[in-house]
Order: C-alpha cells, then structure tokens, then sequence
C-alpha cells in the first residue's frame, strides 16, 4: 500500500549539507503496525516527516496506493499523525479538537457530530467533550490527539514517539490501548519510537534505523533472534559479542577447548549469542565449551546475571532464570566451565569498530 | 550562614530611591485628580467637594469636539498600526529568516528610538506641502502619521504572542487537511487575539497622548484632547483642565488595564 523508493533527504545546501536518510527502501502492507525503531539522530523522525509531507525530499518517491505523494502538500494527503507534544489546539475544546479535520474538509455539521462522538467514545473520553485541552492530563491529551487524528479516517496513522511523556505505568497502558486501537480500526500504523521494548511488544514489523539508514526490517522475533548485523543485535536486547574465525567448515574460538563443525564461508566473524542463552556448566548438546571465572552476580529479581571472565580477559554474560533449578549456583571468583550451544550462536559479519 | 544571592533591594538607600520616585511620579496625579473635585475656581485652595468641573467639561464644546477628535484618531490609527504590525509580525516570525530582516526590525521600531520632534519637523515639511497641493486640510494627516508611529507599539505583544506560540499547531493543521488561510483563521488567529487586542490598547493610548506630532500636524481649528489642554492651560488655567485630565486619565488606566487582562492569559 505504501512503495518507499530510494527515499533520501538531505538539510543544507554545498559542504555542510547533512544527509538525515540515505536512499530508503521499504514497502508497508495495508492494516500493519510498522515501526521505525533507532537511536535519537537515526533519521526515523525524517522519514515520518517525510511520509506526512511535512518536509519535501530530496530525492525518491512516496507511493501511496500507487500515487506518488512525494511532492503533495501535507493538507492534501491521506495520512494523519499524532505528535509528540500532542499539538492539541489550546483555545479549543476535546470536540473541537477532534471535529478539526472534518471542519476543514467541509463536511457536513451532522456528520461531525456523529464522528466526533464516536471517536471519543472510542478513546474513552466522551465525558470530557467540552473541556479545553489545557485541562486533561497528559494521557487524555494523549487520547484526544489520536481521536483527532483518527477522526478523518486516514490511509496511514503517523505516531511520533507519542508515549515518550507519559509515565511508565501510564505508558504500559497506552501501549495496549494503542495495539486494541490498532486492532479494532484495522488501521496501517507507522510508530516512531527508540524505545525497543515498546517496537518489541507492539509491532508487526519494525524496521531498524541507524545513521539515516535502514539496518534491518523484520517482525520482533526475527529481529531479536536473527539481527543482520552487530547494530541491530546491539540495539534490540541484551547480547554477548565474541571475535571467532570460520575455516574449512568450522567454527574457531580462541577461548573454546574445540571448534565446533558449522558451515560458513571462510573468515573472521563476530559470534553472537544471548545472555539467556549461555548455559552455566557442561551439556550434552552440540556446543561451544569453554572456561570462566565468575566476577560478579547481579541480581534481578526473576533471574541473574551472571558476569563471566574468559581466559583472554573477554567478557561474557549469562543470563540465568531464578525460577530455574534453583537459579545460579556459582560463586564470585569461582572458575567453573560454561556452554554456547550451537543452536543459539549466531554469526554476525565482522565489522571494523 | 549561606551566601544569598545578589539582592538589589538591599542595597543601601535603593528603597529610598525607590519611594522618591513612586512619590514624584504618583503625588501631583492625585492631587491632579483630588483637584478636579475642588469647588473653587482658583487651583490650590479648597473650597469643597463638588463635581462641577466635570459638568462644565461635558458642556464645552471645544472641549468635546476635541475628545471626539481624539477618539476618532486614536481608533483609526491604533486599527491601521496593529493591522500592519500583526501582518509584520507573521512575516519576521512565520518565514525563514530572509535578507534585510534586521534592518526591517530597525525600521518598525525606528519611531521609539527617533526623536519625536525630529519626526514632528520631517513630517511637518512634506505635509505643508501636500496641504498646499491638495487642498485637504481634514484628520487624514494626523491619522497617516499616527499609524506609523503607534506601529512599534501594536507589534511588540503581538510579535512576543507569536514567538510563544508553539509552531507544532500550525504543522498539525496541515496534517488535518488546512489550508494555510483555514490554519490561520481557525489555529493562528484566535490564539494570537489577545495579542492582537494588547497591541490595539497599547497604540490607542499612545495615539491619545501625542502632543508633538499632533500639534506640529494639525490644521487651523482642529485639536486633539492633549493640544487643547496645552492650549487651554496657556489661556485661563481652571479647575475644569483638572477634570479633562482626570478622564483622559481614566481612559488611559482603563485601556492599559484591559490590556494586562488580556495578554495575561497564558497560551
């Protein structure tokens, strides 16, 4: 439904131009919640300006329902969105708010009326219909700016971070509220977020950006079993890095007893595997085998991490449920031998750092 | 004992300072206003309390002819002064910034820094002349030359109300399908209004308080409320420029009142 080809952007003009988005592909399928997740200058926030026509590209083109809508002025597309301030207009009531894009569109009065109710009834603020938005906390403002920019029935809802000021109790709940929403209206949602537990819980697909590229587009399991490369593993989780070599069919760790057969192409990578997934002891299964001293426990409540020193001085990190045979049953300074079984190593392309 | 921080009110002799000039500034008013309810004809000696001199103001009619003039000027000037300013104001604060816009800045707020009477004589000149063309010798003159100086004044709340707005809102009325006049009408505009409204007081009370320039411009028989009171007070000083100046006072408080009231809504 929505073609993003060769998307770039770039602010400035001659030397100090700066690209923000460096030819973005990606395509969004009608009725999926898509989610652009990265770090604070990753672009992400470029690209849904870009979508909601608030800045022109510099490059590319925006397919929307096979209409290039690149160049097309932000009132005349079918998108809405939701900032992350809210942007509610101060000097207008909750109904008003929400009446807004239909008054401009000009449609007629009872029309609105109808819309306007059961918008609000959808977000659950009927009650405050008539109550000017400086009144409402943040999280009914927060309701009354997505009521608002659902009221219009946009092809595409553009969220900007918009949980990013609420509380985290509050925000736990938008989060369902927001997937309900999502779920009920059957509506395509574009998310912004840099909060990867929120892009994790929420969303079909989230695409990974970094530098004003994208690094990985894939639904949360993938990502987090599967990321392309170190970023993505990095950003999505926690994880354990460890510098090996492929040769010949096999996998070599310096600090592993053994390699271990797995077919790769020849060379240096980076082995990533994580923390949940380092077993404390021997095991039966076809692993990794290695030495560590135990340096440090940190408990967390339902499970303990366990920080362990390799012979080399490399760090690694085991992740061990409390709940689970008794939890971890090492000691600080303890040398006890530790697992990487081979269904869980994921190679990951060696990257200069 | 903890270091305070620098206080100016603990400075010696600042509240001193500070008394002496509420007292120079607000004494003479009052007597000014306590006066205008003498009985007496002759200023300084009490005779009781009456409102005579205001029933004689409101029967002159040299007197109202000049406050209607007043009126007149002060309202077309202060319309003309914040039209131009709300207009001024969008464009130095809407657009990116473009070339020459600190030099537009000096221009709009060349009249608080130019010496009135400079202006007074410049204007004086030229309008002699067209006077002599034309023919015309109605308020016309007196408004063109209001409005331009009254502009600074209509612009400085009207420019600082834009500056507080958050731009957001406007980028979200594009985002509901709003034309730019449609955002500007139903988004900028209202929230703007009180700054609008504050800069229309703000040019009226200070249209209505000219005396140079509207004594330098106007025609043969026409005044203003403050070139009659100068005037008058040349002639026969009574009671009665008392009571004119208490009610050009009343106004005056009125219309700054009314002013703090509307800008003192937050956005």
């Amino acid at each position: 439904m929505l073609d993003i080809r060769d998307l770039t952007k770039s602010f400035g003009k001659g030397d100090s131009a700066v690209t923000a988005l460096h030819e973005v592909n990606f395509s969004i399928a009608e009725g999926e919640f898509f989610t652009l997740l990265g770090p604070s200058g990753c672009g992400k926030t470029t690209l849904l300006r870009l979508i909601a026509g608030f800045e022109p590209p510099s490059g590319g083109a925006l397919v929307l329902d096979g209409q290039d809508i690149a160049q097309m002025p932000p009132n005349k597309r079918p998108v809405n969105t939701v900032f992350q301030n809210y942007a509610l207009f101060p000097h207008m009531t909750v109904a008003e708010n929400v009446s807004f894009a239909l008054g401009a569109q000009g449609r007629p009065k009872s029309e609105i009326a109808e819309t306007v109710g059961r918008m609000l009834n959808l977000v659950q603020l009927g009650h405050l219909a008539h109550r000017k938005s400086g009144e409402l906390s943040g999280g009914q403002q927060q309701r009354v700016a997505l009521a608002r920019a659902l009221a219009p029935k946009p092809r595409i809802l553009l969220l900007d971070e918009p949980l990013s000021a609420l509380d985290m109790k509050l925000r736990k709940e938008m989060q369902v509220e927001l997937k309900r929403l999502q779920q009920e209206t059957g509506l395509t949602f574009i998310f912004v977020t840099h909060d990867q537990e929120e892009a994790l819980t929420m969303s079909d697909r989230i695409a990974v950006m970094n530098g004003g590229r994208i690094q990985q587009i894939a639904s949360p399991r993938d990502l987090y079993d599967q990321p392309a490369n170190r970023f993505v593993a990095g950003f999505i989780g926690e994880t354990n890095f460890l510098s090996a070599r492929c040769e010949g069919g096999q996998l070599f760790l310096p600090q592993a007893d053994a390699p271990l057969p797995l077919p790769h192409r020849d060379g240096p990578v980076t082995l990533m595997i994580r923390p949940e997934h380092v077993v404390m002891g021997a095991t039966q299964q076809e692993s990794l085998a290695l030495t560590a001293k135990v340096e440090r426990l940190t408990y967390f409540g339902t499970d303990t991490h366990v920080h362990l020193r390799l012979a080399d001085g490399a760090t690694l990190v085991a992740r061990v449920q409390n709940a689970l045979r008794g939890g971890a049953s090492c000691r600080d300074g303890e040398t006890i031998p530790v697992s990487l079984p081979a269904d869980a190593l994921r190679l990951l392309p060696q990257e200069v750092a | 004992m903890v270091d305070r921080a620098f206080d100016i009110r603990r400075l010696p002799g600042a509240a001193t300072l500070a008394i002496t000039c509420f007292v120079i500034l607000y004494v003479p008013m009052i007597i000014l206003v306590a006066n205008s309810f003498n009985t007496g004809r002759v200023i300084g000696e009490w005779e009781g309390l009456s409102l005579r001199w205001y029933a004689a103001a409101l029967q002159n009619e040299a007197f109202l002819n000049a406050a209607a003039t007043s009126l007149i000027l002060a309202t077309m000037a202060a319309a003309v002064a914040t039209v131009t300013a709300t207009m001024a104001a969008l464009a130095t604060t809407r657009s990116r910034g473009f070339k020459g816009e600190g030099a537009i800045h000096l221009i709009l707020n060349q009249p608080i820094m130019v010496p009135e009477i400079v202006l007074a004589i410049a204007l004086l000149i030229i309008l002699a002349q067209v006077k002599q063309i034309t023919g015309y010798t109605g308020l016309g003159y007196l408004i063109i030359a209001h409005s331009a100086f009254c502009i600074p004044f209509a612009y400085m709340p009207i420019r600082a109300r834009l500056e507080g707005m958050d731009l957001t809102l406007e980028t979200a009325a594009a985002d509901l399908y709003a034309s730019r006049f449609y955002a500007f009408r139903k988004v900028t505009l209202p929230i703007l209004a009180p700054g609008i409204l504050a800069g229309f007081m703000l040019a009226f009370v200070i249209s209505l308080d000219d005396v140079v320039i509207s004594d330098f411009l106007k025609s043969p028989g026409q005044d203003t409320l403050p070139t009659y009171l100068l005037g008058e007070l040349k002639r026969n000083l009574t009671s009665e420029i008392y009571a004119i100046s208490s009610l050009l006072l009343l106004i005056s408080v009125l219309i700054v009142a009314g002013s703090w009231l509307v800008t003192r809504k937050k956005i």
